[in-house]
């Protein structure tokens, strides 16, 4: 089976100080990201190949941590609109997470039914959780609405962080929100919880890309923000392997802590161990002799 | 009507129709409660947590310890670290408010043919695969329909409505424990009991103190062996066990029930081996209930509870010297009824949830006199 290619592009000057987002720059990290992913000149020939011009297509992003590290509007808005420019119109294009409160105080403008982009949250009235439940190994959860039925493909656009209990937060463990009890599924170090949401109908058949945000990553203590520990990293990082998008992810924020004479999560037993179980339930590589890790920065 | 509209149903109308109490007092509800919606929560800070540094707390309410980072919500779901102060969201925020017959809690020897105003919040610290409740149970506050009902009014409306007790219960009531604890409190000063049903995966501490407010526990034993807790309640037997062992040395009335899975709990050495603890830990005279299991929830797979093998595990439990062992979710089961250890005569008879009758005088056998222990006025 051929390597997952994960593409990991830098754009120093993107966090303009005060944490404004240069958009020019930020343009040109996507436009870099997925033409090393897919080998396509421009980004709208690739989401093409992911995507078609029926489909809606959710962005499930992630707004827990509030302003200072929520998946940033600016990075979301900007995915929408390569988007729009592949084909899909806008109404088909919803960014979503679990609450509106969470969006609001991520810096989201809400928009269930005006003209533009959707933005809203589960708990929109008239949204909320399916009727019944999905079990699934040792899953048991109600699914959001617009993760099981309003949505036809879906884009996991996260936060890299690190986490007190999984070790790592990124693109797999994003769609913890996509149910209604993730609380549940915080115990040994959410291992095989977040393998098995993924390998959901909802989630495994929809997904098709992951990006984490990885412009602010926190190293440590996460998934709160602490600037003491919270690295201005300025990148992107790409692949539609979401296991190995993740496992790139943790060497990241392994690299940082080193940096920082901090200990490894395995030495801290807080290993996101689901990265292993989800590669042995064939959801994605976890092994860095299969993965193609491909920097780059513009 | 699916569980969800039930508890919807019920939270909603205020008191359950099936007491008959709406049809007496139309429109109490808009009168008495405030509809809080399902965003407006409480926040009140949480008793039991340590500050740690960087804005984390431990949580130190139950056995779970949860550490938490700022924004970040227990297991449990109701409780939040808010920049580095720990604050429960549910707190005067019932969900479920119902007038319920003792019996159905179930407590067997607590005030018998009364009913207990009964309500929960959201939330609970296990996730017990077999959960009747999980609607309300197993999500978050802002996921079901919440009235402001706080304390003193939890007691009004007690008084209001002849029962003589509140039960806190359907949910995992020490995942509320603030508001438990302050309900209690008033209606102790108000002459009004309260009753506890919970899964009994809490720290001796904040037991300790609720045990000084309440009269009566019931704890739900899920099965005898950690594999179980560890697969099928995501808990700890032994914070449990502690539990019931804490209970049962203070003044507070203590019932023990045990839901019967077929093929999962219910092996009978394993039966009489809780038995033999019961007996050497809290005494031959708790009451034992052996509950029906139904399928619910996540265990879909598997038959209710043959009545041969409760029946088994009701043999047990008396051959192994406990008094009051009790059937449950079998309504017209003899032994759902109460009968003196002594003279062996029937002493409560009920059927389901009624009492037929009851032989008692002053809580003594009205054959033999010999004491039957509870609480019975």
């Amino acid at each position: 089976m051929a390597n997952s290619r994960v593409v990991l592009v830098r754009g120093k000057g993107v966090l303009k100080q005060g944490g404004d987002i240069d958009q020019t720059k930020l343009l040109e990290i996507f436009n870099r990201g997925f033409r090393l992913l897919m080998d396509k000149q421009n980004p709208e020939d690739s989401l093409q190949l992911l995507f078609s011009v029926d489909d809606t297509v959710g962005i499930k992003i992630n707004t827990i941590s509030g302003r200072m590290l929520s998946t940033r509007p600016e990075v979301a808005l900007s995915l929408a609109k390569l988007l729009l420019k592949a084909g899909i119109s806008e109404r088909k294009i919803i960014i979503w997470d679990r609450t509106n409160r969470e969006l609001k105080d991520a810096g989201y403008s809400l928009n269930f039914s005006g003209s533009g982009f959707r933005v809203f949250g589960t708990d929109t009235q008239g949204v909320g959780y399916t009727r019944e439940l999905v079990s699934h190994l040792n899953i048991g959860s109600l699914f959001s609405l617009i993760q099981s039925d309003m949505v036809s493909a879906s884009i996991s656009l996260a936060v890299l962080k690190d986490h007190g209990t999984s070790g790592v937060t990124a693109g797999m463990k994003n769609y913890f929100g996509a149910i209604h009890n993730p609380n549940k599924y915080h115990d040994s170090n959410c291992n095989p919880f977040v393998a098995e949401l993924f390998e959901t109908d909802f989630i495994r058949k929809k997904h098709k890309l992951t990006i984490l945000d990885c412009l602010l990553v926190q190293y440590h203590r996460g998934p709160s923000y602490h600037p003491r520990w919270a690295e201005k990293y300025e990148a992107l990082l790409f692949s539609l392997d979401p296991v190995a998008a993740d496992f790139v992810g943790w060497q990241l924020i392994e690299k940082l802590r080193a940096g920082n004479s901090l200990p490894s999560l395995e030495e801290e037993k807080r290993a996101p161990l689901y990265l292993r179980t989800a590669e042995r339930m064939g959801l994605g590589k976890a092994n860095p002799g299969e993965i193609q890790v491909i920097e780059n920065e513009v | 009507m699916n569980r969800r509209q039930f508890f919807r149903g019920a939270a909603g109308a205020g008191l359950l129709a099936s007491t008959g109490l709406i049809k007496q007092i139309p429109g109490m509800l808009v009168n008495l409660y405030a509809f809080s919606g399902n965003e407006n929560l409480s926040k009140v800070e949480a008793r039991f947590y340590k500050q740690l540094p960087d804005k984390e707390i431990e949580c130190q309410l139950c056995p779970r310890f949860c550490k938490l980072g700022d924004k970040e919500r227990g297991y449990c779901g109701v409780r939040e670290n808010m920049d580095g102060k720990y604050y429960t969201l549910v707190y005067g925020k019932a969900c479920a408010i119902n007038s319920d017959p003792i019996e159905k809690k179930p407590f067997f020897h607590f005030l018998p043919r009364t009913n207990a105003l009964s309500i929960a919040t959201a939330g609970c610290n296990v996730n017990c695969k077999f959960c009747q409740n999980w609607e309300i149970s197993q999500v978050r506050p802002e996921q079901v329909e919440h009235y402001d009902f706080p304390p003193a009014m939890v007691v009004d409306s007690a008084q209001r409505y002849n029962c003589p007790s509140i039960a806190f219960t359907y949910t995992e009531p020490m995942v509320f424990y603030e508001y438990m604890y302050d309900t209690s409190k008033e209606a102790r000063l108000r002459k009004v009991r309260s009753v506890v049903v919970t899964g009994g995966h809490v720290n001796p501490e904040p037991l300790q103190d609720l045990i000084k407010v309440v009269d009566a526990i019931k704890i739900d034993l899920k099965a005898f062996n950690q594999d179980f807790y560890t697969n099928y309640v995501r808990g700890e037997l032994k914070a449990v066990l502690e539990a019931i062992k804490i209970v049962a040395r203070s003044k507070v009335w203590l019932e023990i029930v045990y839901l019967v899975i077929p093929t999962l709990n219910d092996d009978p050495s394993e039966i009489k081996m809780l038995a033999q603890w019961l007996m050497k830990e809290v005494g031959a005279d708790v009451p034992l209930h052996f509950s029906r299991f139904h399928p619910q929830y996540l265990i879909q797979n598997l038959p209710p509870t043959p009545i041969s093998t409760l029946e088994r595990a009701h043999g047990i439990a008396l051959e192994e010297g406990l008094h009051y062992v009790y059937i449950g979710n079998v309504p017209g089961h003899q032994a759902e009824s109460t009968y003196c250890p002594k003279c062996k005569k029937l002493v409560i008879q009920r059927v389901g949830y009624t009492i037929e009758r009851i032989e008692l005088k002053q809580g003594r056998c009205k054959f033999c006199d010999n004491p039957i222990p509870g609480i019975w006025s």
